[in-house]
């Protein structure tokens, strides 16, 4: 699966939980842009995010993510 | 707003922006007796932080530390519906032996108590109703004191005679609590609390955020009826879903709690709950998001 793909359905997912039918992603966008991309709705993405791609993040990379792109890079990282 | 609040929203602001945001949203929601209790902590926090050789930047970076914890368990408690450990043998290697671990952990805490929205509420309720039961205690109990916070509060509020007496099983917390306080009124045990027996009953018993902690709580329960005078006053707090380092004993929900409480022969004097999130109560349950309970509790009659 290439990287515009596992945008798509990040931005999916992010639709689903944040129950937002507007958010459009890039990989530059950061939580400044997304208004409910909070520290509780970030532990439900991540778990969705799992559970889709069917992987498992490690901590550091749950706290470490900037952007959108770094957490498109991760599922990349895991999937290829 | 308060000085220190602000300076530690824009610290965390750079720091953790993705919960910069419910910081601010719990700074908003805060009254002003909040801007009075917390400007009153934070002056005497800064002063021992200060007799430490530590600033509020490590307080900050404890209190980090803290959430990233709890960012982990959580996502862990949401993969598997388990909390990570099950044992209290567990959590005592992993936490409360380990100094390194306790002394963040007790900074990270105590820093919660006015950042996070659900700490601040359940302390309010106990401020706001301690008062109620002055004329009735000469002795208060405090088992599990933590950082400290709610003793300090008891000693402020309950008469000059009462006696103060606290049991906790780890040292750090001692010593925090000891630092924290600065009161010669109060005995301290480093005991487990099932192996305490002075032959005393007391008229107040505390125990805050314990519960959780140990493998048969319906057990703890029962010790502390015993330990209770027979018109004395039981205050607890407790969370429903709320994956931390050291918690093991999982309520599902608020009923869940006081099923185990009427178990112990308790009846429930008055009782609140908090929503740790902003969120609706059908959300919270979909999400099995945090609830903060407490209650005073009295013996039920029997």
């Amino acid at each position: 699966m290439d990287k515009s793909e596992i945008l798509e359905k990040v931005n999916s997912i992010f639709i689903d939980i944040l129950d937002n039918e507007n958010i459009v992603l890039s990989n530059e966008t950061t939580a400044n842009d997304v208004e409910d991309w909070d520290s509780l709705n970030h532990i439900q993405l991540v778990v969705a995010i799992e559970k889709q791609f069917k992987i498992r993040f490690t901590s550091k990379e749950i706290q470490s993510w900037s952007n959108v792109g770094e957490v498109v890079n991760s599922v990349s990282l895991k999937l290829n | 707003m308060n000085g220190h609040i602000n300076y530690i929203c824009k610290r965390i602001e750079i720091l953790n922006p993705i919960h910069s945001k419910k910081l601010k949203k719990n700074i908003e929601f805060f009254d002003d007796r909040y801007d009075e209790l917390a400007d009153a902590f934070f002056k005497k926090y800064l002063r021992i932080l200060q007799l430490e050789n530590k600033t509020l930047d490590y307080a900050i970076d404890c209190y980090l530390q803290m959430l990233a914890d709890v960012t982990n368990e959580t996502v862990e408690f949401l993969r598997t519906g388990k909390y990570t450990s099950t044992t209290f043998e567990e959590v005592n290697n992993r936490v409360y032996a380990s100094p390194g671990i306790m002394e963040y952990y007790m900074h990270g805490l105590l820093m919660s108590q006015f950042l996070f929205k659900h700490h601040y509420q359940t302390l309010n309720f106990f401020i706001n109703t301690l008062p109620y039961y002055v004329n009735t205690t000469k002795s208060y109990l405090e088992v599990g004191v933590g950082h400290g916070l709610y003793l300090s509060k008891a000693l402020d509020i309950l008469d000059n005679k009462t006696t103060f007496t606290v049991v906790d099983i780890s040292e750090t917390s001692l010593r925090f609590a000891k630092h924290f306080i600065n009161d010669n009124r109060v005995e301290y045990n480093l005991r487990d609390i099932f192996d305490f027996n002075n032959d005393e009953k007391y008229d107040f018993i505390t125990l805050g955020e314990v519960l959780e902690h140990v493998e048969d709580p319906l057990g703890l329960l029962l010790k502390l009826n015993d330990l209770l005078s027979d018109d004395g006053v039981l205050f607890f707090t407790t969370p429903t879903n709320a994956p931390a380092i050291d918690h093991i004993y999982l309520f599902n929900n608020v009923e869940e709690i006081r099923d185990i409480v009427r178990s112990a022969g308790f009846q429930i004097a008055s009782e609140m709950s908090f929503l740790s999130e902003d969120v609706s109560v059908e959300k919270a349950e979909k999400y099995k998001i945090a609830v903060l309970y407490e209650a005073f509790l009295k013996k039920a009659e029997t």
